[in-house]
């Protein structure tokens, strides 16, 4: 059976920027909606760059970010100097001419750009809007800033994991924007459906900070189930043991090894051979757990970390080499599953595109098209969808409302 | 219609924390989720940690209420059957069901690795997936070794990107814009790969790879991280110039402000031995309450990082009700993270009860 796009005849115009917002919109435009990325000469998505100079641009840097490319694949771009009437009024055209608008502006962005739900509602009674902010539309925290950094730091999860004697400890850069794209995507798809069923939109509000919640439950249910803060023991288990990540031949390379059940325990006592016989159940693994890590670092140490995967995997044994970005790109899995589609994008050339993380019927979700350049849909938006002229069009680009070429902010 | 997923029946073969957490977000939204479990229960529900004085998982508990429980040995045949034909999505973990040919609407498949390649019959666990995908190793001291991240947290993401494949095929069918049975495909492991995929297609443009730097340091960010200060933890994100200027004040170092190199936050990261002493320093001479909400008046995107304790207690979450409860026999309540967000005009269930294995088997027999 062949594969359709399942939102076809979608359209969502997408306000957002940075990882968060963009990674939704990117899973309907996977999914085959029209998204339709709105951005300003001055005012772009600041995952380009947050420290833009003349000479970045001058050398077309706002089309070089490995990070703003892999997120905006298989949408549209078109630029609108919202803070001008008759950008803005363009970009109200558009919402008319769509089923959901997304922003994750900080708060009060909007609000002076004199935009909001009900303004996008009086242009489209059943349009939907969703707003991803750090800690929610509403609240004290409202109006408080955050990165995806932020979230994380706020959500309790650096409170599970680590080793006790460190700082609670963070994860990612920006955990907390990856994570809300999904979320985001998620909810806008429930009330599309709504959308579909009844005719009516709404307004969506996505906190980051909640959005990692669910990621630290095994915490949270900890406490309010036994009334216990998690403790921080790094890579040891009070269940289970081995439990860790043992180092391998060759500079930093190491290899995580889980021994969840007994059978999995013989068969690895079998296959180290005679320095595992010193050690019995699970009872007195878990007893002598400084001797048991130091003898299979010693085991591991001389192995090639991604050899021994595929060795201990065999014999059912959980275990993972641990890949760093480089290997990542050539890991044999993702690529006879075909998960890096490559396309020629302009200024960059050939690029990796990470696909989406399921597959239906068999396939791959098309990526047809790489990261749009800025305003590369300027024309087609505006002559398809909002039916101007070229003599408007010419118009719009002498006085600035679009353009294709950053634009450095008034200081 | 007050819920917008009315009308839709889920039913969960699986029974993981992924199949748990995909069809949660359905039922939270008001589709009707059946979990069909063997005699001895989903597996979930011998999941750490577990509720005091109880056998019952409290993971279990989060990702179930307001789900019904049928065993799946006590149905006849033809109920069964019929089950599973109705249903607009079938969730599976992964593992070969005889079901797979009954249904007829999507049957969604959630599994570690996905189906063929290379790691296809590999046994997976959270911890192998941020090993693979990238993330383990910037994790923990710069010696080593790296530290894995607790609990389930790959599963979750799985669930997640799952829930956005299924009710993206579900939509498609009721759009028109496709035919069913439709087969979809998650692997928990390329879910995850949201997270580190940028850092991936960086490295191909630029040939840099970057190394641990130790426990909360990631580059090209500084100042980030989570600090102590006089009382409790403190998170810091500076990023732009003007948040670095403003940060330099907050902190009584105005002589780093104007700095050239500090302007960028690779520069302050290449500097960090003279820099992190000082702030420091600066940090424990502040309550990590008080300094937050002085950074964030002054738009510097500071966090308190709460403990579990104080997470329950955050005036902010306590507001948008971002927990709830999960209702089990017996009037036990424990208090469990709501959904993460709202559709105002169609809002989701709060919370919920918990289901005892096979507590519906009779319901649909009938």
């Amino acid at each position: 059976m062949k594969t359709s796009s399942s939102l076809k005849g979608i359209r969502i115009i997408d306000l957002s920027m940075g990882w968060a917002g963009p990674l939704a919109a990117r899973n309907l435009a996977d999914l085959g909606a029209d998204v339709i990325k709105v951005e300003s000469c001055e005012n772009f998505d600041w995952w380009r760059s947050w420290e833009a100079t003349q000479e970045w641009i001058d050398e077309d840097g706002a089309e070089k970010s490995p990070a703003f490319n892999s997120v905006n694949r298989n949408n549209r771009n078109i630029t609108l100097d919202l803070s001008h009437p008759e950008g803005r009024e363009l970009l109200l055209k558009l919402v008319g001419r769509a089923n959901a608008v997304m922003e994750n502006f900080s708060g009060g962005v909007l609000p002076k750009l004199d935009l909001s739900y009900e303004v996008f509602k009086k242009v489209k009674e059943d349009i939907i809007l969703l707003s991803i902010h750090a800690f929610g539309s509403s609240g004290p925290w409202e109006m408080f800033r955050a990165y995806g950094s932020t979230a994380e730091q706020s959500s309790g999860l650096p409170h599970v994991n680590g080793i006790s004697s460190d700082p609670p400890m963070m994860h990612h850069i920006a955990y907390g924007d990856a994570v809300a794209g999904l979320n985001g995507a998620s909810a806008l798809l429930i009330a599309l459906r709504h959308q579909a069923k009844t005719g009516k939109g709404q307004f969506i509000d996505l906190s980051q900070v909640e959005s990692l919640l669910p990621l630290v439950a095994h915490g949270i249910t900890e406490f309010t189930a036994n009334g216990k803060e998690p403790e921080r023991n790094g890579n040891r288990s009070e269940f289970f043991a081995p439990h860790g990540v043992y180092p391998c031949e060759g500079e930093d390379k190491w290899i995580v090894i889980q021994i969840l059940n007994e059978d999995q325990w013989l068969s690895f006592q079998e296959l180290v051979g005679a320095p595992m016989q010193q050690f019995g159940n699970l009872e007195d693994r878990l007893s002598k757990l400084e001797d048991l890590d130091k003898t299979i670092s010693e085991w591991t140490s001389s192995k090639e970390a991604q050899k021994l995967m595929y060795v201990l995997q065999d014999a059912k044994i959980p275990a993972a080499a641990t890949h760093t970005m480089s290997t990542l790109l050539n890991d044999p899995h993702l690529n006879s599953r075909k998960f890096w589609q490559y396309l020629d994008r302009a200024v960059v050339g050939n690029q990796p595109n990470p696909s989406a993380p399921f597959k239906v019927n068999g396939e791959r979700l098309p990526i047809k098209t790489p990261a749009p350049t800025l305003g590369q849909h300027n024309q087609e938006i505006l002559t398809e969808i909002l039916e101007l002229n070229q003599k408007e069009i010419d118009r719009l680009e002498n006085i600035g409302i679009i353009g294709t070429k950053p634009k450095m902010p008034p200081p | 219609m007050t819920k917008a997923l009315e009308g839709l029946r889920v039913v969960d073969i699986g029974g993981s924390i992924s199949t748990e957490y995909c069809s949660k977000i359905f039922a939270d939204y008001g589709a009707e989720v059946i979990n069909l479990e063997p005699d001895s229960g989903f597996e979930t529900r011998k999941y750490p940690p577990f509720i005091n004085g109880r056998d019952d998982s409290a993971m279990h508990a989060y990702l179930n209420t307001n789900k019904l429980s049928v065993r799946k040995d006590k149905l006849r045949r033809e109920i069964l059957e019929e089950l599973i034909s109705s249903a607009d999505l079938v969730l599976n973990n992964g593992k070969k069901s005889e079901l797979s040919s009954i249904s007829k609407g999507v049957f969604s498949d959630i599994s570690w690795y996905g189906k063929g390649g290379d790691y296809d019959n590999f046994t997976g666990t959270d911890a192998q997936c941020f090993a693979l995908n990238g993330m383990l190793r910037g994790l923990g001291s710069v010696e080593g070794p790296p530290i894995i991240p607790t609990g389930y947290q790959a599963q979750i993401i799985g669930g997640m990107a799952a829930f956005v494949g299924s009710l993206g095929q579900v939509l498609g069918v009721e759009l028109g814009n496709k035919k069913s049975p439709t087969l979809v495909e998650t692997s928990i492991y390329e879910a995850t790969l949201c997270l580190t995929e940028v850092g991936a297609v960086s490295f191909f443009n630029t040939g840099l790879e970057g190394r641990r730097l130790g426990v909360n340091r990631f580059a090209p960010t500084y100042p980030l991280g989570v600090f102590p200060c006089k009382e409790g933890w403190i998170g810091l994100t500076v990023l732009t110039p003007s948040q670095w200027h403003a940060f330099c004040k907050l902190l009584n170092m105005e002589h780093f402000a104007l700095v050239p190199e500090y302007q960028t936050s690779l520069g302050r990261l290449q500097d960090i031995d003279t820099i992190e002493p000082v702030i420091q320093e600066s940090l424990l001479t502040f309550s990590a309450n008080d300094l937050f909400y002085k950074a964030q008046q002054e738009a510097i995107p500071l966090a308190r990082v709460p403990t579990m304790e104080e997470l329950l207690e955050v005036d902010q979450f306590i507001e948008r009700n971002a927990f709830t409860y999960a209702i089990l026999s017996g009037e036990q309540r424990i208090k469990v993270p709501s959904v993460p967000f709202r559709l105002m005009d169609t809002p989701p269930t709060f919370g919920g009860y918990v289901a005892e294995l096979g507590e519906h088997s009779e319901r649909f027999n009938r």
